[in-house]
Parts: C-alpha cells; sequence; structure tokens
C-alpha cells in the first residue's frame, strides 16, 4: 500500500514556444514610366527624303539602324524581357500575399 | 499483544488515508492532463485545417502563375506570327508600304513600352480593363493589358 504510493501518475506538460519572424515589408518598386520612341524606316529610295525631314525638324541626320530581321529580334527580345518582368513581379506578389496576407489576418 | 494489533490498525488506517489522499491528487492530474490533451487535439485539428487552406492557396497560385505564364507564351507566339504569318517577308512589305509600316511599328513600339510598364506593376487604365475589341486591346501583350479581352 506504501509502495503504491511512490509511483504516481506523472502532470503532462505541453509547451510551445513560436517565436515570429519580422516581417520584411519592402516596398515595391515604382512602376516604370517609358519614354516613347520613335521608328524610321529607310530603304534605298526614301534614305535622303527621310535625312532631309531630319534636318528640317531640327534633328542630326544620324541614324542607328537594324535590318528587319533584328528589328524583329529586337522585338521578340523585348517581349522576353517584358513577360519575365511580369512573372518575376507576379511571384513576388504572391509570396508577399502568401506570408504576409496570414500576418495580416492575425 | 493488544498494542501491537492497535498499533497496526492505525498505520492500516493512516495508509488508507495516504493512498485515498493520493489517489485524489492523481484524478486531479489526470483531469488537467485530459483538459490539456482537448487543448492540444484542438489546437493540432487547427493546424490541419490551416495545412489544407494553405496547399489549397498554393495549388491556387501556381495555377495563376501557370495561366499567366501561357497567355504570356501566347503573347510571344502572336508577335511571331505577325512578322511571318504565311510566309510574310516584313522587310518587302516594309519596301512596299514603307509609311503604313512605319505608322504600324511605332504604335507596336508604344504598345510595347506600355507592356512593359504594366509588367513592372503599373495600374491598368479603364479603357485597358474594359477593351474587349480587337480594335481596342494592346495588341503586344493583351494577356496582361487587356483582361477582358477574350481572342476571337
Amino acid at each position: 500500500m506504501f509502495l503504491t504510493s511512490c509511483s504516481g501518475v506523472k502532470q503532462l506538460s505541453i509547451f510551445k514556444e513560436e517565436v515570429k519572424r519580422q516581417e520584411l515589408n519592402l516596398n515595391k518598386p515604382n512602376p516604370l514610366v517609358l519614354e516613347r520612341i520613335k521608328w524610321h524606316i529607310i530603304t534605298s529610295e526614301n534614305a535622303e527624303e527621310v535625312f532631309k525631314k531630319l534636318e528640317a525638324e531640327g534633328i542630326d541626320p544620324v541614324l542607328f539602324g537594324l535590318t528587319d530581321k533584328d528589328f524583329q529580334l529586337i522585338a521578340k527580345n523585348f517581349a522576353q524581357i517584358r513577360n519575365q518582368l511580369k512573372v518575376t513581379n507576379e511571384l513576388l506578389d504572391k509570396y508577399k500575399e502568401y506570408y504576409e496576407g496570414e500576418l495580416k489576418n492575425e | 499483544m493488544r498494542i501491537y494489533i492497535i498499533g497496526l490498525i492505525i498505520l492500516a488506517l493512516l495508509g488508507s488515508v495516504g493512498y485515498v489522499l493520493k489517489l485524489q491528487r492523481d484524478n486531479a492530474i489526470l483531469k488537467d492532463n485530459a483538459v490539456k490533451l482537448e487543448t492540444a487535439v484542438a489546437e493540432q485539428k487547427a493546424i490541419i485545417t490551416k495545412q489544407k487552406e494553405d496547399f489549397e492557396e498554393i495549388l491556387a497560385a501556381n495555377k495563376k502563375m501557370n495561366e499567366l505564364v501561357s497567355n504570356l507564351k501566347k503573347d510571344l507566339d502572336d508577335l511571331d506570327n505577325r512578322f511571318n504569318k504565311d510566309g510574310r517577308d516584313f522587310g518587302k512589305v516594309a519596301l512596299e508600304k514603307t509609311g503604313a509600316i512605319e505608322r504600324i511599328i511605332n504604335k507596336g513600339s508604344d504598345n510595347a513600352s506600355r507592356c512593359i510598364e504594366i509588367a513592372s506593376g503599373a495600374e491598368l487604365t479603364e479603357e485597358e480593363i474594359n477593351a474587349t475589341k480587337k480594335s481596342e486591346i494592346n495588341r503586344e501583350c493583351p494577356g496582361i493589358a487587356n483582361p477582358n479581352y477574350v481572342p476571337y
């Protein structure tokens, strides 16, 4: 009878330790505002006319050229850069929404 | 002899009282443990529910990202098609219709610049949001510029 008193039920202790991580809270960069550029198409036939027009407008009669193929490539390159920018921005938004949205709801 | 018997009875009584007190203490502890276990189970259930919600949110985010990537790829393919549609030689067309092509590529260039602005986080204008016709959309990137446009 005395011996049974020695082995008692042990008190269950449940403890948890949660340390919340500080929010990063970096501001998103401002959206770009791009300058609009003007393209000139120069052929062997209109070259003289194009340069005269530039001079008349007070613009240096010098042009930096691309062939039609390279124009297509630059257009596609820009489209790819744009797509990557969009995907990266969207990913950033999703991460922010997933992690920081949760904190706001608490 | 009688004293021994009385002593034994007293000891037995004291032991019984001690045992009952111990049982009471154990009972209190067990009740406390049961409450804690119930709380722990409830917390675990809440965690499992939250995990389910998280998985759903992750799936939805993945789906949306895949849709975006697919739309962007379509915009890129459309650009390629416009240059080379039906074996068209863009250079030859530019030679034949220089003025018209110059206007078209300048319009396209402005649209492409706007696409980059949108991709970098610029807000869509009402006009862009409400565009549903081909003549109203930004043909360079309808996938991100015109959310209400359904290709036809």
